[in-house]
């Protein structure tokens, strides 16, 4: 307790200084450097990008580009694990250096965090019971979809998907759902796992989660091709533009000596960093 | 003797029988309403009776009474057997049959059996070590909430008051998330476990606070002026007279909050504290066997409250001793 209340009063000593000192660049990447400890937020149940493998620690390409970036940076890595929402909310306060969480760089999550670096691009997909007997995903129009909450697909959905990012593929809004069922901690395969509309007729997911779910014997499958082609950015706080220049530049360099394309190979099976 | 409802323990002769015949009633009774000749009771009398007769009214009826006198039968069975062993062979065949409700769901037993280990080792002591910090917090808080009401000092009353007053109105979860995401605004960054057991201890307490009152104020006046009748200062008074008493009050709803807020800390999970639920739905998640999960998280919590009850009647029994003939 002791520890906790000294730890309590040295934040509160640091965060008075940093608020005198805000107006200086660099001051994240300074902190960085001094505790030689890179902490990264991520998630910890998205396969395969950052999930809890069976050696119970996390693990995945966004775990391994997280490594990476430290090993270039030349400190330590730690993980945590805050909540999506938590995370995509900004105004870190330094808990976390970084979000590598396959963040998509809206418009809107823009306002309030930097998307240094663009790090690999990842279709999604719709997914449907297995037994279904939609043919297209033109016969899904009307019916009940579920996606994850305040995600790229639940704005897809809504028609309001707005990404930044250079270099993303145009896209068009191919669906008009009757109903949208949020998704937080329940798993929304579950729910169609149940089977064709008991609860939803439909999902739209990461092409890669839909193929994990396959390949775990979940009764699904994809329907059609790939709705729309998303960037995935490592994400930082505002206010520390030379923090996000040395992110961008070791991405650029993972990118242009192969690294970033042997991860994704790994981990997703295909290339998903260049852009086709 | 102890003190009961009915006189009769309904051990032997007639209202051994009545008993046992009110239980089959009920349990016939239920049967019917749910119509349990369509599930696997009525698969089970298939050998008696044709599928036409089994989904019929008659047949609801028959596998309802054949329910009913089952029952009736090992009621009475039951009621023969000493007080201690009836009581604790029905604990055990309704947690036998929860056990074979999940059992049905056709779960992956090599899934839970590779994930268990690291869900006790990291899951079930981080809730352990949250809970038991906020336990002993939410004791103090407890006792200086209470202390501050009835101080009969109106600047602690009305602290006291404010204190219960906003604790007990705002939802935990929505404690926990101004804790961890409100404070860092005035420059506070306090960690995830940190927020939990504040949250969590602050909650709590304040429940606890208006208990530990009630406790003491249910202690008859009559016992404080006997003691100053006999010349105590009030501050003895308070803690060898009121307070011994006042605990044999305290401790039974006490033992329900700490149960309680052992299944709250569950709650933490979503600052991303690695506790119980965090791991169960986590690995779930990741594997897409969520129930697995679900259900291994359930067993662990309710074994870890079964030995908090167990320190519950202990505790119980000790302050109950000035009342046990």
């Amino acid at each position: 307790m002791r520890s906790i209340i000294k730890k309590t009063l040295i934040c509160a000593g640091l965060m008075a200084a940093a608020i005198s000192t805000s107006s200086q660049a660099g001051k994240t990447l300074d902190a960085v450097l001094a505790d030689k400890m890179l902490v990264v937020g991520t998630n910890s149940d998205y396969r395969p990008n950052a999930f809890l493998g069976d050696r119970n620690e996390l693990e995945g390409f966004d775990i391994d580009v997280s490594r990476e970036v430290a090993k270039r940076l030349g400190v330590d890595v730690k993980f945590v694990t805050p909540g999506w929402e938590v995370m995509t909310a900004g105004r870190w306060q330094g808990r976390w250096h970084m979000v590598v969480g396959s963040m998509t760089p809206t418009t809107k999550r823009a306002e309030v965090l930097d998307f240094p670096a663009t790090y690999y691009f990842i279709p999604a997909g719709v997914a449907v019971h297995k037994n279904s007997s939609a043919k297209s995903i033109a016969d899904l129009n009307g019916k009940v979809f579920g996606v994850v909450s305040t995600s790229t697909y639940h704005r897809y959905l809504e028609h309001n998907l707005k990404i930044d990012a250079v270099g993303t593929p145009p896209f068009e809004y191919q669906i008009k759902p009757q109903e949208i069922r949020l998704y937080g901690d329940i798993n929304e395969f579950d729910d169609l796992s149940l089977g064709e509309g008991v609860r939803l007729d439909a999902v739209i997911q990461s092409v890669s989660v839909i193929n994990q779910a396959v390949s775990k014997g979940l009764p699904v499958k994809m329907l059609g091709d790939p709705v729309f082609y998303e960037p995935l950015a490592i994400a930082i706080d505002k206010g520390d533009a030379e923090f996000g220049k040395k992110v961008h530049a070791i991405i650029e360099d993972m990118k242009s000596d192969g690294t970033l394309v042997g991860l994704s190979r790994k981990w997703h099976g295909v290339d998903y960093v260049t852009v086709k | 003797m102890k003190t009961s409802i009915f006189t009769t323990s309904f051990q032997r002769g007639k209202p051994r029988l009545k008993a046992a015949l009110v239980f089959g009633a009920i349990a016939f009774v239920i049967a019917f309403a749910a119509a349990v000749n369509t599930g696997i009771v009525g698969e089970l009398l298939r050998p008696a009776m044709s599928e036409a007769v089994l989904v019929g009214l008659w047949g609801r009826f028959a596998v309802a009474l054949v329910v009913g006198i089952l029952c009736f039968g090992g009621c009475y069975g039951l009621l023969g057997l000493p007080h201690r062993v009836q009581s604790w062979s029905v604990w055990a065949g309704l947690a036998l049959s929860a056990l074979l409700l999940f059992y049905s769901f056709d779960l992956s037993y090599e899934f839970i059996e590779r994930k268990l280990p690291f869900l006790l080792t990291q899951g079930a002591f981080t809730t352990i070590y949250v809970s038991a910090i906020s336990i002993v917090l939410a004791f103090t808080f407890a006792m200086l909430g209470a202390t501050a009401k009835l101080s009969g000092i109106a600047i602690l009353e009305g602290v006291g008051a404010f204190y219960t007053s906003y604790f007990r109105g705002v939802p935990l979860l929505v404690q926990l998330f101004l804790i961890y995401l409100g404070l860092p605004q005035i420059g506070l960054v306090i960690d995830p476990v940190p927020a939990a057991i504040a949250a969590l201890s602050l909650v709590y307490g304040a429940y606890m606070t208006e208990i530990f009152r009630s406790g003491i104020q249910s202690i008859p006046r009559g016992q404080w002026e006997a003691a100053d009748a006999l010349g105590l200062q009030r501050m003895v008074t308070f803690k060898k007279v009121i307070l011994p008493q006042a605990m044999r009050v305290i401790v039974p709803p006490t033992g329900n909050q700490f149960i309680s807020m052992l299944k709250d800390s569950s709650l933490v999970s979503v600052v991303g504290v690695w506790d119980i639920m965090f791991i169960a739905r986590t690995q779930g998640r990741a594997d897409f066997k969520i129930l697995e999960m679900l259900i291994t998280a359930s067993i662990i919590y309710w074994l870890l409250s079964v030995v908090l009850e167990m320190v519950q009647h202990r505790i119980e029994a000790h302050y109950s001793k000035s009342v046990t003939r």
